[in-house]
Protein backbone atom coordinates (compact mmCIF):
# COMPACT_ATOMS: atom_id res chain seq x y z
CA UNK A 1 0.00 0.00 0.00
CA UNK A 2 1.11 3.52 -0.77
CA UNK A 3 2.07 5.61 2.24
CA UNK A 4 0.01 8.76 2.77
CA UNK A 5 2.88 11.13 1.98
CA UNK A 6 4.10 9.26 -1.04
CA UNK A 7 3.21 10.79 -4.39
CA UNK A 8 2.64 9.03 -7.66
CA UNK A 9 5.46 9.46 -10.18
CA UNK A 10 3.82 12.10 -12.41
CA UNK A 11 2.60 14.03 -9.38
CA UNK A 12 6.09 13.98 -7.96
CA UNK A 13 7.54 15.41 -11.16
CA UNK A 14 4.99 18.24 -11.16
CA UNK A 15 5.76 19.02 -7.52
CA UNK A 16 9.48 19.14 -8.32
CA UNK A 17 8.94 21.44 -11.28
CA UNK A 18 6.85 23.84 -9.18
CA UNK A 19 9.32 23.81 -6.29
CA UNK A 20 12.27 24.46 -8.58
CA UNK A 21 10.34 27.26 -10.29
CA UNK A 22 9.72 28.83 -6.89
CA UNK A 23 13.43 28.54 -6.05
CA UNK A 24 14.24 30.19 -9.38
CA UNK A 25 11.92 33.09 -8.57
CA UNK A 26 13.55 33.44 -5.14
CA UNK A 27 17.05 33.62 -6.62
CA UNK A 28 16.73 35.29 -10.02
CA UNK A 29 16.75 38.93 -8.80
CA UNK A 30 20.10 38.31 -7.09
CA UNK A 31 21.59 36.66 -10.18
CA UNK A 32 20.40 39.56 -12.29
CA UNK A 33 21.90 42.02 -9.81
CA UNK A 34 25.28 40.27 -9.93
CA UNK A 35 25.23 40.18 -13.74
CA UNK A 36 24.26 43.86 -13.89
CA UNK A 37 27.21 45.00 -11.77
CA UNK A 38 29.43 44.18 -14.77
CA UNK A 39 27.40 46.22 -17.29
CA UNK A 40 28.27 49.79 -18.17
CA UNK A 41 25.64 52.44 -17.40
CA UNK A 42 24.53 52.73 -21.03
CA UNK A 43 23.74 49.05 -21.14
CA UNK A 44 21.90 49.18 -17.79
CA UNK A 45 19.37 51.74 -19.01
CA UNK A 46 19.53 50.74 -22.68
CA UNK A 47 16.49 49.28 -24.48
CA UNK A 48 16.16 46.38 -25.08
CA UNK A 49 17.26 45.36 -21.61
CA UNK A 50 19.79 42.57 -21.18
CA UNK A 51 20.12 39.90 -18.53
CA UNK A 52 23.82 39.10 -18.89
CA UNK A 53 26.34 41.83 -19.76
CA UNK A 54 27.29 42.20 -23.41
CA UNK A 55 30.64 43.65 -22.46
CA UNK A 56 32.17 43.20 -19.03
CA UNK A 57 33.44 46.20 -17.06
CA UNK A 58 34.90 46.45 -13.55
CA UNK A 59 34.62 50.25 -13.40
CA UNK A 60 31.77 50.21 -10.88
CA UNK A 61 33.75 48.07 -8.46
CA UNK A 62 36.73 50.41 -8.68
CA UNK A 63 34.50 53.43 -8.13
CA UNK A 64 32.69 51.94 -5.13
CA UNK A 65 35.88 50.82 -3.43
CA UNK A 66 38.03 53.84 -4.34
CA UNK A 67 35.72 56.88 -4.48
CA UNK A 68 32.67 55.78 -2.51
CA UNK A 69 34.92 54.28 0.21
CA UNK A 70 32.50 51.47 0.87
CA UNK A 71 34.82 49.84 3.38
CA UNK A 72 34.27 52.71 5.83
CA UNK A 73 30.56 51.93 5.90
CA UNK A 74 31.29 48.24 5.88
CA UNK A 75 33.38 48.48 9.06
CA UNK A 76 30.80 50.75 10.69
CA UNK A 77 28.15 48.11 10.08
CA UNK A 78 30.45 45.35 11.26
CA UNK A 79 31.49 47.20 14.41
CA UNK A 80 27.91 48.06 15.37
CA UNK A 81 26.74 44.51 14.66
CA UNK A 82 29.49 42.93 16.76
CA UNK A 83 28.89 45.24 19.73
CA UNK A 84 25.12 44.90 19.56
CA UNK A 85 25.30 41.13 19.19
CA UNK A 86 27.72 40.64 22.10
CA UNK A 87 25.79 42.90 24.46
CA UNK A 88 22.34 41.77 23.36
CA UNK A 89 23.05 38.05 23.48
CA UNK A 90 24.91 38.20 26.81
CA UNK A 91 22.09 40.12 28.45
CA UNK A 92 19.49 37.78 26.93
CA UNK A 93 21.13 34.73 28.48
CA UNK A 94 21.63 36.59 31.77
CA UNK A 95 18.02 37.79 32.08
CA UNK A 96 16.61 34.65 30.48
CA UNK A 97 18.39 32.64 33.16
CA UNK A 98 16.94 34.83 35.92
CA UNK A 99 13.42 34.28 34.57
CA UNK A 100 14.01 30.58 34.08
CA UNK A 101 15.50 29.68 37.45
CA UNK A 102 14.82 32.44 40.00
CA UNK A 103 11.66 33.06 42.00
CA UNK A 104 10.86 36.68 42.87
CA UNK A 105 7.96 39.07 43.33
CA UNK A 106 6.20 40.36 40.19
CA UNK A 107 8.12 37.84 38.07
CA UNK A 108 5.21 37.14 35.75
CA UNK A 109 3.93 40.72 35.38
CA UNK A 110 7.45 41.86 34.45
CA UNK A 111 7.78 39.00 32.00
CA UNK A 112 4.45 39.89 30.36
CA UNK A 113 5.64 43.46 29.90
CA UNK A 114 8.70 42.12 28.08
CA UNK A 115 6.55 39.95 25.81
CA UNK A 116 4.18 42.87 25.30
CA UNK A 117 7.02 45.11 24.06
CA UNK A 118 7.40 42.80 21.10
CA UNK A 119 3.94 43.73 19.82
CA UNK A 120 4.28 47.50 20.20
CA UNK A 121 5.22 49.14 16.89
CA UNK A 122 8.71 50.61 16.99
CA UNK A 123 7.31 53.80 15.47
CA UNK A 124 5.27 54.53 18.62
CA UNK A 125 8.25 54.73 20.95
CA UNK A 126 10.59 56.10 18.30
CA UNK A 127 9.42 59.71 18.43
CA UNK A 128 9.85 60.16 22.24
CA UNK A 129 13.09 58.15 22.11
CA UNK A 130 14.41 60.45 19.40
CA UNK A 131 13.45 63.43 21.54
CA UNK A 132 15.26 61.87 24.52
CA UNK A 133 18.37 61.17 22.47
CA UNK A 134 18.27 64.77 21.36
CA UNK A 135 18.05 66.09 24.93
CA UNK A 136 21.00 64.02 26.18
CA UNK A 137 23.06 64.97 23.12
CA UNK A 138 23.25 61.50 21.64
CA UNK A 139 22.09 62.53 18.17
CA UNK A 140 24.80 61.67 15.64
CA UNK A 141 26.43 59.32 18.14
CA UNK A 142 26.74 55.55 17.90
CA UNK A 143 25.65 55.38 21.53
CA UNK A 144 22.14 56.22 20.39
CA UNK A 145 22.23 53.03 18.31
CA UNK A 146 24.01 50.79 20.81
CA UNK A 147 22.18 51.66 24.05
CA UNK A 148 18.68 50.63 22.92
CA UNK A 149 20.19 47.33 21.75
CA UNK A 150 21.72 46.20 25.05
CA UNK A 151 18.52 44.34 25.97
CA UNK A 152 16.71 42.22 23.39
CA UNK A 153 13.12 41.28 24.27
CA UNK A 154 12.76 38.31 21.98
CA UNK A 155 16.22 37.13 23.08
CA UNK A 156 15.05 37.02 26.70
CA UNK A 157 11.92 35.20 25.55
CA UNK A 158 13.91 32.58 23.60
CA UNK A 159 16.57 32.09 26.28
CA UNK A 160 14.02 31.69 29.08
CA UNK A 161 12.25 28.94 27.13
CA UNK A 162 15.52 27.24 26.33
CA UNK A 163 17.22 27.46 29.74
CA UNK A 164 14.11 26.21 31.57
CA UNK A 165 14.52 22.94 29.69
CA UNK A 166 18.23 22.72 28.84
CA UNK A 167 19.74 23.59 32.24
CA UNK A 168 18.81 21.07 34.99
CA UNK A 169 17.93 22.75 38.31
CA UNK A 170 19.53 19.96 40.44
CA UNK A 171 22.84 20.71 38.75
CA UNK A 172 22.57 24.37 39.75
CA UNK A 173 21.61 23.39 43.33
CA UNK A 174 24.56 21.02 43.56
CA UNK A 175 26.89 23.81 42.48
CA UNK A 176 25.36 26.14 45.07
CA UNK A 177 25.77 23.55 47.85
CA UNK A 178 29.41 23.29 46.82
CA UNK A 179 29.65 27.01 47.45
CA UNK A 180 29.71 28.33 43.89
CA UNK A 181 28.57 31.94 43.47
CA UNK A 182 25.95 32.99 40.92
CA UNK A 183 28.46 34.61 38.54
CA UNK A 184 30.48 31.42 38.54
CA UNK A 185 27.39 29.30 37.94
CA UNK A 186 26.23 31.60 35.14
CA UNK A 187 29.54 31.65 33.30
CA UNK A 188 30.61 28.04 33.87
CA UNK A 189 27.30 26.17 33.75
CA UNK A 190 24.47 28.19 32.21
CA UNK A 191 26.36 29.79 29.31
CA UNK A 192 28.01 26.55 28.08
CA UNK A 193 24.77 24.58 28.38
CA UNK A 194 22.92 27.19 26.32
CA UNK A 195 25.46 27.32 23.49
CA UNK A 196 23.05 25.93 20.89
CA UNK A 197 20.47 28.60 21.41
CA UNK A 198 23.18 31.24 21.85
CA UNK A 199 24.51 30.60 18.37
CA UNK A 200 21.02 30.73 16.83
CA UNK A 201 20.22 33.94 18.71
CA UNK A 202 23.57 35.50 17.78
CA UNK A 203 22.83 35.03 14.09
CA UNK A 204 19.39 36.64 14.48
CA UNK A 205 20.73 39.63 16.38
CA UNK A 206 23.68 40.06 14.02
CA UNK A 207 21.44 39.97 10.95
CA UNK A 208 18.95 42.28 12.65
CA UNK A 209 21.71 44.80 13.27
CA UNK A 210 23.21 44.51 9.79
CA UNK A 211 19.78 45.01 8.21
CA UNK A 212 18.65 47.77 10.57
CA UNK A 213 17.84 50.99 8.79
CA UNK A 214 15.31 53.47 10.17
CA UNK A 215 16.79 54.27 13.59
CA UNK A 216 20.40 54.73 12.37
CA UNK A 217 19.01 56.78 9.47
CA UNK A 218 17.20 59.08 11.90
CA UNK A 219 19.91 59.61 14.52
CA UNK A 220 23.08 59.79 12.40
CA UNK A 221 23.98 62.92 10.43
CA UNK A 222 27.69 62.55 9.75
CA UNK A 223 28.29 60.55 6.62
CA UNK A 224 31.39 58.75 7.84
CA UNK A 225 29.45 57.28 10.77
CA UNK A 226 26.81 55.69 8.51
CA UNK A 227 26.32 51.94 8.44
CA UNK A 228 25.98 50.32 5.00
CA UNK A 229 22.18 50.37 4.90
CA UNK A 230 22.07 54.14 5.46
CA UNK A 231 24.92 54.79 3.04
CA UNK A 232 23.07 52.78 0.43
CA UNK A 233 19.90 54.78 0.87
CA UNK A 234 21.92 57.97 0.66
CA UNK A 235 23.17 56.83 -2.75
CA UNK A 236 19.60 56.34 -3.95
CA UNK A 237 18.52 59.63 -2.40
CA UNK A 238 21.22 61.62 -4.18
CA UNK A 239 19.42 60.76 -7.41
CA UNK A 240 22.67 59.89 -9.12
CA UNK A 241 22.77 58.21 -12.47
CA UNK A 242 25.70 55.93 -11.72
CA UNK A 243 23.41 52.90 -11.62
CA UNK A 244 26.17 50.34 -11.89
CA UNK A 245 27.85 51.77 -8.80
CA UNK A 246 24.56 51.50 -6.92
CA UNK A 247 24.33 47.84 -7.95
CA UNK A 248 27.84 47.13 -6.70
CA UNK A 249 27.14 48.86 -3.39
CA UNK A 250 23.92 46.85 -3.05
CA UNK A 251 25.76 43.63 -3.83
CA UNK A 252 28.54 44.38 -1.33
CA UNK A 253 25.89 45.00 1.33
CA UNK A 254 24.46 41.53 0.87
CA UNK A 255 27.72 39.60 0.34
CA UNK A 256 28.59 39.35 4.06
CA UNK A 257 25.08 38.03 4.69
CA UNK A 258 25.59 35.46 1.94
CA UNK A 259 28.82 34.32 3.58
CA UNK A 260 27.27 34.08 7.06
CA UNK A 261 24.36 32.21 5.53
CA UNK A 262 26.60 29.83 3.60
CA UNK A 263 28.47 28.83 6.76
CA UNK A 264 25.65 28.84 9.28
CA UNK A 265 22.50 28.07 7.31
CA UNK A 266 21.65 24.88 9.18
CA UNK A 267 21.95 26.55 12.57
CA UNK A 268 19.90 29.47 11.31
CA UNK A 269 17.11 27.36 9.82
CA UNK A 270 16.99 25.22 12.98
CA UNK A 271 16.73 28.41 15.00
CA UNK A 272 13.81 29.71 12.94
CA UNK A 273 12.08 26.35 13.17
CA UNK A 274 12.55 26.46 16.98
CA UNK A 275 10.80 29.83 17.27
CA UNK A 276 7.69 28.50 15.54
CA UNK A 277 7.12 25.31 17.50
CA UNK A 278 7.09 25.21 21.24
CA UNK B 1 13.10 8.68 57.22
CA UNK B 2 13.24 9.26 53.51
CA UNK B 3 10.42 11.75 53.85
CA UNK B 4 12.33 13.74 56.44
CA UNK B 5 15.42 13.78 54.26
CA UNK B 6 13.38 15.08 51.38
CA UNK B 7 11.88 17.84 53.48
CA UNK B 8 15.30 18.81 54.74
CA UNK B 9 16.84 19.08 51.26
CA UNK B 10 13.71 20.92 50.24
CA UNK B 11 14.30 23.48 52.98
CA UNK B 12 17.91 23.72 52.09
CA UNK B 13 17.01 24.48 48.49
CA UNK B 14 14.40 27.01 49.56
CA UNK B 15 17.00 28.80 51.60
CA UNK B 16 19.38 28.60 48.65
CA UNK B 17 16.73 30.29 46.57
CA UNK B 18 16.43 33.10 49.12
CA UNK B 19 20.20 33.50 49.02
CA UNK B 20 19.94 33.72 45.22
CA UNK B 21 17.70 36.73 45.43
CA UNK B 22 20.24 38.55 47.60
CA UNK B 23 23.12 37.78 45.25
CA UNK B 24 24.81 40.61 43.40
CA UNK B 25 24.14 38.68 40.19
CA UNK B 26 20.39 38.86 40.67
CA UNK B 27 20.38 42.49 41.77
CA UNK B 28 22.42 43.66 38.77
CA UNK B 29 20.18 41.73 36.40
CA UNK B 30 16.96 43.12 37.85
CA UNK B 31 18.26 46.69 38.02
CA UNK B 32 19.39 46.62 34.37
CA UNK B 33 16.08 45.07 33.36
CA UNK B 34 13.93 47.61 35.18
CA UNK B 35 16.04 50.60 34.10
CA UNK B 36 16.01 49.48 30.48
CA UNK B 37 12.30 48.88 30.17
CA UNK B 38 11.40 51.97 32.16
CA UNK B 39 13.62 54.34 30.18
CA UNK B 40 13.33 52.82 26.73
CA UNK B 41 9.84 51.40 26.77
CA UNK B 42 7.40 52.49 29.46
CA UNK B 43 8.47 56.14 29.52
CA UNK B 44 8.48 56.65 25.72
CA UNK B 45 5.17 54.79 25.37
CA UNK B 46 3.55 56.92 28.06
CA UNK B 47 5.06 60.05 26.55
CA UNK B 48 3.78 59.16 23.08
CA UNK B 49 0.25 58.78 24.46
CA UNK B 50 0.38 61.94 26.58
CA UNK B 51 2.02 64.14 23.98
CA UNK B 52 -0.49 63.03 21.35
CA UNK B 53 -2.70 65.59 23.11
CA UNK B 54 -0.10 68.33 22.67
CA UNK B 55 1.00 70.66 19.94
CA UNK B 56 4.55 69.36 20.08
CA UNK B 57 7.03 70.51 17.47
CA UNK B 58 10.72 70.61 18.47
CA UNK B 59 11.62 72.49 15.30
CA UNK B 60 9.28 75.38 16.12
CA UNK B 61 9.87 74.82 19.84
CA UNK B 62 6.18 74.42 20.70
CA UNK B 63 4.85 72.24 23.50
CA UNK B 64 1.27 73.15 24.37
CA UNK B 65 -1.66 71.08 25.56
CA UNK B 66 -4.36 71.16 22.89
CA UNK B 67 -6.70 68.37 24.00
CA UNK B 68 -8.03 66.16 21.26
CA UNK B 69 -7.14 68.58 18.48
CA UNK B 70 -4.52 66.28 16.95
CA UNK B 71 -7.05 63.46 16.76
CA UNK B 72 -9.70 65.83 15.50
CA UNK B 73 -7.41 66.99 12.70
CA UNK B 74 -6.34 63.46 11.96
CA UNK B 75 -9.87 62.18 11.52
CA UNK B 76 -10.59 65.03 9.11
CA UNK B 77 -7.46 64.41 7.07
CA UNK B 78 -8.23 62.55 3.80
CA UNK B 79 -4.64 61.29 3.68
CA UNK B 80 -5.26 59.45 6.96
CA UNK B 81 -8.08 57.47 5.37
CA UNK B 82 -6.01 56.73 2.27
CA UNK B 83 -3.18 55.51 4.51
CA UNK B 84 -5.55 53.50 6.67
CA UNK B 85 -7.12 51.79 3.66
CA UNK B 86 -3.70 51.10 2.13
CA UNK B 87 -2.38 49.70 5.41
CA UNK B 88 -5.26 47.23 5.54
CA UNK B 89 -4.93 46.27 1.86
CA UNK B 90 -1.17 45.84 2.26
CA UNK B 91 -1.44 43.78 5.45
CA UNK B 92 -4.31 41.55 4.39
CA UNK B 93 -2.88 40.78 0.95
CA UNK B 94 0.64 40.21 2.26
CA UNK B 95 -0.55 37.92 5.06
CA UNK B 96 -2.88 35.88 2.85
CA UNK B 97 -0.39 35.65 -0.02
CA UNK B 98 2.44 34.67 2.26
CA UNK B 99 0.49 32.07 4.25
CA UNK B 100 -1.03 30.35 1.21
CA UNK B 101 2.14 30.28 -0.88
CA UNK B 102 4.36 29.16 1.98
CA UNK B 103 1.91 26.45 3.07
CA UNK B 104 1.80 25.11 -0.50
CA UNK B 105 5.60 25.15 -0.77
CA UNK B 106 5.94 23.47 2.63
CA UNK B 107 3.45 20.76 1.64
CA UNK B 108 5.46 20.22 -1.52
CA UNK B 109 8.73 20.10 0.43
CA UNK B 110 7.57 17.43 2.89
CA UNK B 111 6.25 15.23 0.08
CA UNK B 112 9.57 15.00 -1.76
CA UNK B 113 12.60 13.02 -0.74
CA UNK B 114 15.59 14.53 -2.53
CA UNK B 115 16.84 18.11 -2.58
CA UNK B 116 14.67 19.32 0.28
CA UNK B 117 17.50 21.11 2.08
CA UNK B 118 18.80 22.79 -1.04
CA UNK B 119 15.38 24.12 -1.98
CA UNK B 120 14.70 25.27 1.56
CA UNK B 121 17.97 27.26 1.55
CA UNK B 122 16.98 28.92 -1.71
CA UNK B 123 13.59 30.02 -0.36
CA UNK B 124 15.16 31.33 2.80
CA UNK B 125 17.79 33.49 1.12
CA UNK B 126 15.60 36.59 0.52
CA UNK B 127 14.43 36.48 4.15
CA UNK B 128 17.81 37.34 5.62
CA UNK B 129 18.66 40.02 3.06
CA UNK B 130 18.72 43.67 4.19
CA UNK B 131 15.37 45.26 3.35
CA UNK B 132 17.10 48.35 1.99
CA UNK B 133 19.17 46.32 -0.48
CA UNK B 134 16.22 44.17 -1.51
CA UNK B 135 14.01 47.24 -2.03
CA UNK B 136 16.65 48.79 -4.29
CA UNK B 137 16.92 45.57 -6.31
CA UNK B 138 13.15 45.47 -6.73
CA UNK B 139 12.96 49.09 -7.83
CA UNK B 140 14.98 47.82 -10.78
CA UNK B 141 13.03 44.59 -11.14
CA UNK B 142 9.94 46.83 -11.56
CA UNK B 143 11.62 49.42 -13.81
CA UNK B 144 9.08 50.47 -16.48
CA UNK B 145 11.55 50.28 -19.39
CA UNK B 146 14.46 48.02 -18.49
CA UNK B 147 13.19 46.06 -15.47
CA UNK B 148 13.59 42.32 -15.11
CA UNK B 149 9.84 41.76 -14.92
CA UNK B 150 9.11 43.78 -18.03
CA UNK B 151 11.88 41.84 -19.75
CA UNK B 152 9.94 38.64 -19.04
CA UNK B 153 6.61 40.21 -20.05
CA UNK B 154 8.21 41.40 -23.27
CA UNK B 155 9.68 37.97 -23.98
CA UNK B 156 6.22 36.41 -23.66
CA UNK B 157 4.74 39.07 -25.94
CA UNK B 158 2.85 40.77 -23.13
CA UNK B 159 2.50 44.49 -22.62
CA UNK B 160 5.03 46.21 -20.38
CA UNK B 161 3.68 47.56 -17.10
CA UNK B 162 4.47 50.70 -15.10
CA UNK B 163 4.42 48.92 -11.72
CA UNK B 164 5.81 51.35 -9.10
CA UNK B 165 5.21 54.32 -11.39
CA UNK B 166 1.49 53.62 -11.67
CA UNK B 167 -0.90 54.84 -8.94
CA UNK B 168 -2.98 51.70 -9.51
CA UNK B 169 -0.13 49.22 -9.26
CA UNK B 170 2.43 50.71 -6.86
CA UNK B 171 0.99 49.40 -3.59
CA UNK B 172 0.33 45.93 -5.01
CA UNK B 173 3.82 45.80 -6.48
CA UNK B 174 5.29 46.41 -3.03
CA UNK B 175 3.02 43.67 -1.62
CA UNK B 176 4.33 41.19 -4.18
CA UNK B 177 7.92 42.09 -3.27
CA UNK B 178 7.17 41.62 0.43
CA UNK B 179 5.57 38.22 -0.16
CA UNK B 180 8.58 37.22 -2.26
CA UNK B 181 10.92 38.28 0.54
CA UNK B 182 9.10 36.71 3.48
CA UNK B 183 7.67 33.46 2.10
CA UNK B 184 10.82 31.52 2.98
CA UNK B 185 10.49 32.31 6.67
CA UNK B 186 7.07 30.72 6.99
CA UNK B 187 8.14 27.87 4.69
CA UNK B 188 10.70 26.88 7.33
CA UNK B 189 8.20 27.15 10.17
CA UNK B 190 5.46 25.30 8.30
CA UNK B 191 7.86 22.58 7.16
CA UNK B 192 8.98 22.04 10.76
CA UNK B 193 5.33 22.00 11.84
CA UNK B 194 4.31 19.55 9.12
CA UNK B 195 7.21 17.20 9.87
CA UNK B 196 6.05 17.26 13.49
CA UNK B 197 2.60 15.88 12.61
CA UNK B 198 2.54 12.30 13.92
CA UNK B 199 2.92 9.91 11.00
CA UNK B 200 0.70 7.23 12.60
CA UNK B 201 -2.25 9.65 12.74
CA UNK B 202 -2.00 10.23 9.02
CA UNK B 203 -1.67 6.52 8.37
CA UNK B 204 -4.69 5.79 10.54
CA UNK B 205 -6.78 8.27 8.54
CA UNK B 206 -5.43 6.77 5.32
CA UNK B 207 -6.40 3.24 6.40
CA UNK B 208 -9.85 4.49 7.39
CA UNK B 209 -10.26 5.44 3.76
CA UNK B 210 -9.68 9.18 3.93
CA UNK B 211 -8.25 10.62 0.72
CA UNK B 212 -5.36 13.04 0.60
CA UNK B 213 -7.51 16.12 0.93
CA UNK B 214 -9.53 14.68 3.80
CA UNK B 215 -6.35 13.61 5.60
CA UNK B 216 -5.03 17.14 5.22
CA UNK B 217 -8.20 18.76 6.56
CA UNK B 218 -8.83 16.31 9.41
CA UNK B 219 -5.34 15.43 10.59
CA UNK B 220 -2.67 17.77 9.27
CA UNK B 221 -4.41 21.13 9.51
CA UNK B 222 -5.52 20.78 13.17
CA UNK B 223 -2.07 19.51 14.09
CA UNK B 224 -0.30 22.56 12.63
CA UNK B 225 -2.89 25.03 13.94
CA UNK B 226 -0.57 26.48 16.66
CA UNK B 227 2.13 27.00 14.01
CA UNK B 228 -0.47 28.59 11.78
CA UNK B 229 -1.57 30.99 14.54
CA UNK B 230 2.03 31.92 15.23
CA UNK B 231 2.78 32.73 11.58
CA UNK B 232 -0.46 34.65 11.14
CA UNK B 233 -0.06 36.87 14.18
CA UNK B 234 3.64 37.66 13.76
CA UNK B 235 3.05 38.43 10.07
CA UNK B 236 0.13 40.68 10.87
CA UNK B 237 1.98 42.66 13.51
CA UNK B 238 4.97 43.22 11.26
CA UNK B 239 3.02 44.15 8.10
CA UNK B 240 0.93 46.73 9.93
CA UNK B 241 4.14 48.67 10.51
CA UNK B 242 5.96 48.05 7.22
CA UNK B 243 7.91 51.14 6.40
CA UNK B 244 11.31 50.77 4.74
CA UNK B 245 10.02 49.09 1.57
CA UNK B 246 7.48 51.88 1.02
CA UNK B 247 10.07 54.55 1.86
CA UNK B 248 12.63 53.22 -0.65
CA UNK B 249 10.37 51.90 -3.40
CA UNK B 250 7.58 54.44 -3.73
CA UNK B 251 7.99 57.19 -1.13
CA UNK B 252 4.24 56.91 -0.68
CA UNK B 253 3.65 57.66 -4.36
CA UNK B 254 2.89 58.11 -7.13
CA UNK B 255 1.02 60.98 -5.53
CA UNK B 256 -0.28 59.53 -2.31
CA UNK B 257 -1.36 56.21 -3.80
CA UNK B 258 0.87 54.03 -1.63
CA UNK B 259 0.81 55.97 1.65
CA UNK B 260 0.51 53.68 4.67
CA UNK B 261 0.10 54.70 8.32
CA UNK B 262 3.75 54.12 9.19
CA UNK B 263 4.81 56.31 6.27
CA UNK B 264 2.39 59.02 7.36
CA UNK B 265 3.90 58.90 10.86
CA UNK B 266 7.42 59.19 9.46
CA UNK B 267 6.35 61.99 7.15
CA UNK B 268 4.75 64.01 9.95
CA UNK B 269 7.41 63.26 12.56
CA UNK B 270 10.68 63.52 10.72
CA UNK B 271 9.95 65.71 7.74
CA UNK B 272 7.64 68.29 9.35
CA UNK B 273 8.62 67.56 12.98
CA UNK B 274 4.98 67.57 14.05
CA UNK B 275 5.81 65.17 16.89
CA UNK B 276 2.47 65.57 18.65
CA UNK B 277 0.41 64.92 15.54
CA UNK B 278 2.64 61.99 14.52
CA UNK B 279 2.30 60.56 18.05
CA UNK B 280 -1.48 60.67 17.66
CA UNK B 281 -1.21 58.63 14.43
CA UNK B 282 1.14 56.17 16.10
CA UNK B 283 -1.31 55.72 18.99
CA UNK B 284 -4.05 54.96 16.44
CA UNK B 285 -1.76 52.44 14.71
CA UNK B 286 -0.90 50.82 18.03
CA UNK B 287 -4.58 50.55 18.99
CA UNK B 288 -5.39 49.00 15.62
CA UNK B 289 -2.64 46.39 15.95
CA UNK B 290 -3.73 45.50 19.49
CA UNK B 291 -7.40 45.19 18.56
CA UNK B 292 -6.72 43.10 15.46
CA UNK B 293 -4.31 40.82 17.35
CA UNK B 294 -6.80 40.24 20.16
CA UNK B 295 -9.67 39.55 17.74
CA UNK B 296 -7.49 37.13 15.82
CA UNK B 297 -6.40 35.29 18.96
CA UNK B 298 -10.03 35.04 20.12
CA UNK B 299 -11.20 33.75 16.74
CA UNK B 300 -8.43 31.21 16.39
CA UNK B 301 -8.80 29.97 19.96
CA UNK B 302 -12.57 29.74 19.50
CA UNK B 303 -11.97 27.71 16.34
CA UNK B 304 -9.67 25.35 18.21
CA UNK B 305 -12.15 24.59 20.94
CA UNK B 306 -14.88 23.40 18.61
Amino acid sequence: MRKPNQLSKPAEIIVYILLILAAFIALVPFIWLIASTFKNNYEIVGVPATFFPKKITFDHYLYIIGKFKIFTYFFNSLFLAVIKTSAGVYSSVYIGYIFAKFEFHFKNPIYYIIVFTMTVPALVTMIPTYDMANQVNLIDSWWAIILPAVVVSFGIFMMRMYITKAVPTPLLDAAKIDGAGQFFIFHKIVLPLSSNMISALSIFVFLGSWNDFLWPYLVLNTQKKFPLSVALQMMVGQNNTNYGALFVATLLTIVPILIVYWILQNKLIEGVAMTGIK
Amino acid sequence: MNQIKKIKTGNKINSLQKEDNKSLFFIIGIVVLILYYTILFIYPLALAIIRSFYDWNPLRGTLKYTGVENYHNLFRNPLFYISLKNTFIFTVLAVIGRVIISLLIALGLVSITKGRNFLRSAYFLPVIMPIVAVSIIWVWVYHPQVGLLNMFLDAFGLQKQLFLKSPNQALYSVVVMVIWKDVGYSVIIFTAGLLGVPQNLKEAAWIDGANRRKTFLVVTLPAIMPTFTFVLITALISYFQSFVEIFIMTGGGPGTSSYVLSYLIFDQAFKSFNFGYASAISVVLFTLITVVTVIQLKLLQGGNEE
